[in-house]
């Protein structure tokens, strides 16, 4: 469904990421893992136009992203939650949310499985955004990014900055929906919680894909630890 | 006391009108982080463009403003779309790039209307109300009527419509706005175009009380520039204030230093900016430069 090939990314004469190359079919869960650096989150804001990008292709379903302008992927159903939430903090929760769902109707927005989903932006729905907590406005950032109704989704480090406690509830949300059939891509630093969410795994090094596998096989694979600790 | 409210009456309305050339200063800032210099010019425009029209056709004032706002919204739109190859990549050419603007506006206007100018008549002609010994001019009335109803739609479009959730959203953060579908480049020309029609309300306005002429445009371009800064770069209820301010400000001072009105009020401006650099509301402020 969605289909990167040869992704590279530059900024300015610095190169970010190198040859990324992967699929994500309907229904999966794959993770990208690696140290702080390596060229994860720059991946993902090139796949959305963010960033950019060259690459050999780059397509989703029919669409051919590289073509495609970047405010237009939400109709196709590509989902994006931004590193560092990204949430807009002067507007109220529930504008947040509708504003997820700009391309479409706001009579008919999936608001109430996304508050069933969070219950607790259901509760602070008329607070500002930015008076939220870190976890909360992860919610809020995921909630946005699930009121389009997405394919796929692209998480970029949910787990930042939140207490223990929080990641593991966001790595249930995250696998509840996946079970629900939403294709998850996960960008994390945090190795444990992307082997919890995903079945595949990449793991990224300087900007390559340094090794590719099932996220059980990675979970005891030593290159990992390597990679991570930079033995 | 009598003074004092009438002076305060000639304040309220010509701030009035420097909160409205705020407001668009503002709103184009909070978009897009710009300082829209040519936002002077575009109220000159605006002014030349109703009083041209209110006197040639003799049709009411309402008309020729609607004119006026129809005719800067399109020049507001032409702005917008010259600099959009710039956002993101060079946004110092952006900002000169307002500037010459400006210039071709000013330009553009002694072209068609001469470098002299031209006096407006008081499109609402009746006698001014006595309160008390205090003379209100009707169209003090219809001014102060006229700004707020301005502000209040703006506030309605800000506020209840998608579209203008959509702006606030591209104000606070345009990356994010980009990955829920929101075209920013579209956002910022609704921005551009409704700081224009700002400027046609306040030109509109301000003609019949000044005389209209192609320099014009730097005066109030200054004076709704400086009123912005002092609420508060790029908040809206800080544009107002800062109008009022201002209007207040110049209407003692005219009173009382005469011709040295415009250096107290500009040094009163200065120690305020000092004393508070990001004006009255300025924490408010969206910082996107």
């Amino acid at each position: 469904m969605l289909r990167v090939e040869g992704l590279s990314v530059h900024y300015g004469g610095v190169r970010a990421a190198h040859d990324v190359s992967f699929t994500v079919v309907p229904g999966q869960s794959l993770g990208i893992i690696g140290a702080n650096g390596a060229g994860k989150t720059s991946t993902l804001k090139a796949v959305m136009g963010l960033a950019p990008r060259q690459a050999r292709g780059l397509r989703f379903g029919e669409v051919d992203l590289l073509k495609a302008a970047p405010h237009t992927l939400v109709r196709h159903g590509l989902g994006y939650v931004p590193e560092g939430r990204h949430v807009f903090p002067g507007l109220p929760v529930e504008k947040n949310l509708l504003l997820g769902a700009y391309t479409s109707s706001w009579k008919q927005t999936p608001i109430d499985e996304v508050y069933e989903l969070f219950p607790v932006l259901k509760e602070m729905r008329h607070r500002l955004a930015g008076a939220l907590s870190g976890g909360q406005q992860q919610m809020l950032a995921v909630g946005r990014a699930l009121m389009c109704r997405p394919k796929v989704m692209l998480l970029d480090e949910p787990s930042m900055g939140l207490s223990p406690i929080l990641v593991a509830e966001i790595a249930a949300v995250l696998k509840r929906l996946n079970d629900d059939g939403l294709a998850i891509v996960l960008v994390e630093q945090n190795a444990k919680l992307t082997f919890e969410v995903t079945t595949t795994c990449l793991v990224m090094e300087n900007g390559e894909i340094a090794a590719t596998g099932t996220s059980a096989d990675l979970r005891h694979d030593p290159r990992v630890r390597r990679i991570y600790l930079g033995l | 006391m009598q003074v004092l409210l009438q002076t305060l009456i000639g304040g309220i309305t010509f701030g009035a009108v420097y909160a409205l050339v705020a407001m668009g200063f503002s709103i184009v800032y909070r978009t897009m982080g710009l300082v829209n210099f040519a936002h002077g010019s575009v109220v000159m425009i605006g002014a030349y463009a109703a009083s041209t029209f209110y006197m040639a056709t003799r049709l009411p004032f309402a008309v020729a403003m609607v004119v006026a706002i129809v005719v800067t919204g399109l020049i507001g739109l032409i702005i917008e779309r010259f600099l959009r190859p710039l956002e993101n990549k060079d946004f110092t050419l952006m900002l000169i790039g307002t500037i010459g603007f400006g210039a071709v506006l000013e330009a553009l206007a002694i072209l068609i209307w001469g470098a002299t100018g031209h006096a407006v008549p008081n499109p609402v002609a009746t006698e001014p109300i006595d309160l008390g010994g205090v003379r209100i001019p009707t169209y003090s009335l219809l001014v102060i009527g006229v700004a707020a109803l301005a502000t209040a739609l703006l506030a309605l479009f800000l506020q209840r419509t998608k579209t203008g959730a959509a702006m606030q959203a591209v104000a606070m953060d345009h990356e994010a706005a980009t990955a829920c579908g929101i075209h920013v480049g579209r956002s910022n020309a609704t921005a551009f175009a409704i700081g224009a029609c700002l400027a046609a309300v306040a030109g509109s306005l301000i003609g019949p009380m000044l005389y209209v002429n192609p320099t014009m445009g730097g005066t109030l371009g200054i004076k709704g520039f400086a009123a912005a800064m002092l609420g508060g770069f790029g908040s809206m209820p800080g544009a107002i204030v800062g109008g009022m301010a201002f209007g207040l400000l110049d209407a003692f001072a005219a009173g009382n230093f005469q011709e040295y009105s415009e250096l107290v009020t500009f040094v009163v401006f200065a120690v305020v900016v000092m004393i508070r650099p990001m004006g009255i509301f300025g924490e408010a402020t969206v910082n996107r430069a």
